[in-house]
């Protein structure tokens, strides 16, 4: 007797299964067909990090080569930080920063560390290329790209 | 129309070779047919869209599939027993498409009415077992052997049971030609008369086939693919073209002896044969993206303990239920 | 119980420490000649092994044992100091089990010899390497010690052949070998194999400062980040002295739990892909990408997060995270259902899984398993309640337990965990206090006073435990990270004798193993 119920348990069991598939199967499908339809990034997404615009002259980057992005990198990526003192200025104007994003982490100690806010996440979530050498970039250009095709 | 047409190629020979050759037609292209199949049920299931890219709802995926196969190198590994190796593909393959000479399609659309089609067929299917072992024991590699050695005892197993439900049909219809069984299900189905009879049928035919949940043989998540890790290229497709041509033959069957074949109002015979039989297809796909693998020693119990006995019972009562 | 070992032990030093600063009850200072006696008395006395490994301070070498109880909390430090030549030890693998393991691990780290160890070696690392990795200074590995593991040629027989259950798995375990000895259909023998993901995370915190170490504890055990970057962070804060604010600790929290979630997701799907039913994969992937959405919003990654900073976290939430958090308890609640009818009550899956596996009490307590497994096998050992850290004394919930210890009762009490974690998420999400999300004045530089800490926190997995020893300065000293998935499949070999082969990949499955962690 306990087989029996046993076994129309079980079957029931098994029907009850294949009603949870056969109702996804007439659902739309949950997925994003990604290259024909992108969806938005978050704003706090880490990318890699960018250099920040000065608020009251939007030409000029607020980094003042403090290195201390550069000590506080655990993989060491920013590889290295120059600047030079221009006339009549009171800080140092960064001239070459240079990243090697291969070896990042995205773990914001440099953004944490810096004390005027000069680097930020970007939202760049898809960089392509073919080489290693294409994910080393020096972010003083990759600032200049950006303010000439704003 | 069709009727014209078969009465001007009166000649048996004539009419069995045109039968065959469209019958080989008929199950290259369902076999193409069925594995697109399965990825969109499979895809839709799991709430996906699968195969979408080559044509249109990637219909022109399985030639994909069939040109890639093609183009692959056919390797022979070195110590493999060279005429078992060759032998295994081929025989897994034939016995399936000579199955399909006695199936009924249609009142008049059958390559040779047979008086004794069952058997036919059940003699066939038991030389896949034999062709599985070939396979496995060809390949000279012992996860191969195990993989077949399980299939052969899950294959002899479930033979039983679904010889016992086959027989209660016969019983009913007093013929073994499936023509005649067809017929005999003119006022109702088999499926209403004999319930238990068609669920055993089924399930031992979902094992027969070595689909999922019964997939232990060619279990993914374990040793490696089973009796066809050795082979590459042609012979592994048709190592597949078999799986699902043979889950093509069992639905087809179980058509005939239960669903009343071509039997329907207002379509033409071959539209309810052909739909029946990919309902049943159909629902052998769902099962499989639907179940976790049942485990070996259980699949076995499983036939023995349950399904034997209850078809034997079900035999028995026909049959009593017919005398009286 | 101070008494007890003052009166069974008279002649070892013992010292009571303050638990809220170090984190453990007890310090003893044991000799070689007595450690057996003493771990005699611990086992006799129901303690099982927390942790063995080995610190070197250039003098000597100190081989650290922490004892704990599965009903109290009652956390002992046993110490035995070797001298830097050639140490030796005795083993202690014939008491507690999981010893045999840990002390592998000393020998090919540190050099230390253990007598009567039925088999010391290599485990993690090759036999290529000329000194001791984790020593402060070039110790040479003399060449006849450097063994591995399956270095003796494994012998067919008859009967019997070998199966690699190979590093490349189909299903989500990470890189583990398993050499399986068959006969048949049964399996006779199965040893793990482990190394193939070792990436020296011990000896890369001994050359970095607290604040660079913060990536990573997430790359240890990636579907848990947030849970181990909780404990690296709570440690250092204790050993410190920072306070963090409520906020911070709610948010912690809430995400920690958020995480359990999305790792038991991960674990079901795996799970039923090794038993053979793919589509729970995809159903319990939908969910976790809910999840995974919710945290990117607020911290920016999608699977190795580093969020917590010593005193707070990287940056505040705000509404879209708590409005984004209820709709998918909300969400979260009614597909529980699903599980439940496709897996849950589906007799092929209870036929597989019942009476299976089964797990009991005290070899749980001679390998010091932790987490789903042990709480399977009828002991409620739950760090969230026994040594409450965060905001989880402020949360309301229960811990699932069951008491077969088979396949099935995990199961069933990781799914009763996710609904644990959804009520703890609601309750905490109410009582989010505003305020500030970061403690005042932490220095840029940590330097944390002289001393040694330890600490535990529970991952999804079960019990993980920092130690860390400081010695002023802005690296630390040693730290040692004891992972739950160790104890837990050093079990396997135990559990898989005499089982078919799809047995043992259920019960591999049901352990819930994570190999980086292992490995780290």
């Amino acid at each position: 007797m306990k087989l029996i119920i046993d076994i129309i348990t079980g079957a029931y069991s098994l029907l009850a299964g294949m009603w949870v598939t056969i109702k996804a199967f007439f659902s739309p499908v949950v997925t994003v067909q990604y290259p024909r339809k992108v969806i938005d990034i978050t704003p706090r997404f880490r990318g890699h990090i960018k250099l920040v615009s000065d608020q009251e002259d939007p030409s000029r980057m607020k980094c003042f080569v403090c290195g201390s992005c550069e000590r506080a990198c655990p993989s060491n990526s920013i590889k290295k930080v120059e600047g030079e003192k221009r006339e009549g200025e009171k800080k140092k104007t960064v001239t070459s920063y240079i990243l090697d994003f291969t070896t990042c982490s995205q773990c914001g100690l440099c953004v944490e560390s810096c004390p005027v806010g000069a680097i930020d996440f970007s939202a760049d979530y898809n960089p392509v290329g073919f080489r290693r050498e294409d994910f080393c970039w020096d972010l003083v250009r990759e600032f200049e790209k950006r303010r000439a095709a704003a | 129309m069709i009727d014209q047409i078969i009465d001007i190629i009166g000649v048996l020979n004539i009419r069995v070779a045109i039968g065959l050759a469209n019958v080989l037609g008929l199950i290259t292209i369902s076999a193409m047919v069925l594995t697109w199949a399965e990825r969109k049920v499979a895809g839709h299931m799991q709430r996906r869209i699968a195969a979408k890219e080559v044509g249109p709802f990637g219909l022109i995926q399985p030639v994909a599939d069939v040109i890639k196969l093609l183009g692959k190198e056919m390797l022979t590994p070195a110590d493999v027993e060279k005429p078992l190796y060759y032998l295994g593909p081929i025989l897994i393959f034939v016995p399936v498409l000579v199955s399909f000479v006695v199936i009924p399609f249609d009142a008049r659309l059958q390559v040779m009415d047979v008086n004794v089609g069952i058997l036919v067929i059940l003699a066939f299917s038991s030389l896949s077992v034999l062709s599985i072992l070939i396979a496995g024991w060809g390949s000279n590699n012992k996860y191969s052997l195990i993989g077949s050695i399980r299939s052969v005892a899950q294959n002899i197993a479930y033979e039983i049971p679904l010889l016992l439900s086959l027989l209660a049909v016969v019983f009913m219809s007093n013929s073994l030609s499936m023509k005649e069984i067809v017929e005999a299900q003119n006022d109702v189905w088999y499926v209403f008369k004999q319930p238990i009879a068609f669920l055993i049928f089924f399930i031992a035919c979902v094992a027969e086939t070595n689909r999922t949940p019964f997939d232990l043989p060619e279990g993914e998540s374990e040793l490696v693919a089973g009796y066809h890790t050795e082979y590459s290229g042609m012979r592994f497709a048709l190592f597949f073209l078999a799986e699902y041509t043979s889950m093509l033959i069992v639905s087809a069957v179980a058509t005939t002896l239960f669903l009343g074949g071509y039997k329907g109002p207002v379509l033409p015979g071959v539209v309810w044969f052909l739909g029946k039989t990919y309902f049943l297809v159909f629902l052998m796909l769902w099962f499989r993206w639907t179940f976790p693998r049942v485990r070996f020693d259980q699949l076995l119990n499983f036939s023995w303990k349950i399904l034997m006995p209850l078809s034997f019972l079900n035999l028995i009562a026909t049959g009593a239920l017919l005398k009286l | 119980m101070l008494e007890k070992i003052r009166a069974e032990l008279p002649e070892l030093s013992i010292s009571e420490v303050s638990y809220p600063e170090r984190g453990y009850h007890l310090a003893m200072d044991a000799g070689r000649e007595q450690i057996l006696k003493v771990v005699g008395f611990f086992d006799k006395n129901g303690f099982y092994l927390e942790d063995l490994f080995c610190v070197d301070y250039v003098e000597y070498l100190e081989l650290v044992y922490f004892f704990n109880n599965h009903c109290g909390l009652f956390r002992v430090k046993t110490v035995v100091r070797l001298e830097p030549d050639k140490p030796t030890a005795p083993t202690i693998s014939d008491i507690y089990a999981i010893a045999h393991w840990y002390e592998r691990e000393i020998h090919e780290f540190f050099g230390v010899y253990f007598e009567n160890h039925p088999n010391l070696a290599y485990l993690f690392l090759h036999d290529g390497l000329d000194s001791y990795p984790l020593r402060k200074g070039t110790v040479k590995v003399p060449e006849e010690d450097r063994k591995l593991l399956g270095s003796g040629a494994y012998k067919e027989s008859e009967d019997t052949f070998f199966v690699n259950l190979g590093p490349q798995h189909p299903s989500t375990h990470g890189v583990l070998r398993v050499v399986i000895k068959m006969d048949g259909e049964y399996i006779l023998s199965a040893e793990p194999m482990l190394g193939y993901l070792h990436r020296m995370h011990e000896k890369m915190a001994e050359n970095r400062n607290y604040a660079q170490f913060l990536p990573n504890p997430g790359r240890m055990d990636y579907l848990s980040a947030l849970n181990f970057n909780l404990a690296y962070v709570e440690t250092v804060e204790k050993i410190s002295g920072i306070i963090v604010p409520e906020r911070a600790q709610y948010i912690r929290t809430i995400t920690c739990e958020l995480n359990r979630i999305s790792s038991h997701l991960l674990w079901l799907g795996a799970f039923l892909a090794d038993l053979g039913g793919l589509t729970p994969f995809l159903y319990a992937f939908d969910d976790r990408e809910n999840i995974l959405d919710i945290l990117e919003g607020v911290t920016g990654s999608r699977l190795t997060y580093s969020y917590f900073r010593f005193g707070g976290l990287f940056n505040d939430v705000d509404e879209k995270f708590a409005d984004g958090t209820r709709a998918f308890l909300e969400r979260m609640w009614k597909r529980l259902d699903i599980y439940d009818q496709l897996i849950t009550k589906n007799v092929i899956f209870i036929n597989r899984t019942k009476g299976v596996g089964i797990l009991e009490r005290d070899m749980v307590r001679k390998f010091g398993c932790s987490g789903p497994v042990i709480r399977g096998s009828g002991v409620p050992f739950d760090m969230r309640k026994l040594e409450p850290y965060a905001a989880y004394q402020h949360t309301d919930f229960e811990i699932p337990v069951a008491q077969n210890g088979d396949i099935l009762d995990r199961y069933m009490i990781r799914v009763k965990e996710i609904e644990t974690s959804l009520r703890i998420i609601g309750s905490a999400l109410e009582k989010l206090p505003a305020g500030p999300f970061n403690a005042e004045k932490v220095p840029k530089k940590l330097k944390p006073p002289k001393g040694d800490v330890y600490h535990t926190v529970e991952s999804p997995r079960g019990q993980l435990g920092v130690y860390l020893v400081s010695d002023g300065s802005e690296t630390p000293h040693r730290m040692r990270w004891r992972v739950p998935s160790y104890s837990n499949l050093m079990t396997f070999p135990f559990l898989a004798q005499g089982v078919l082969i799809a047995d043992a990949v259920a019960i591999l499955g049901s352990l819930d193993l994570v190999i980086p962690e292992i490995d780290r």
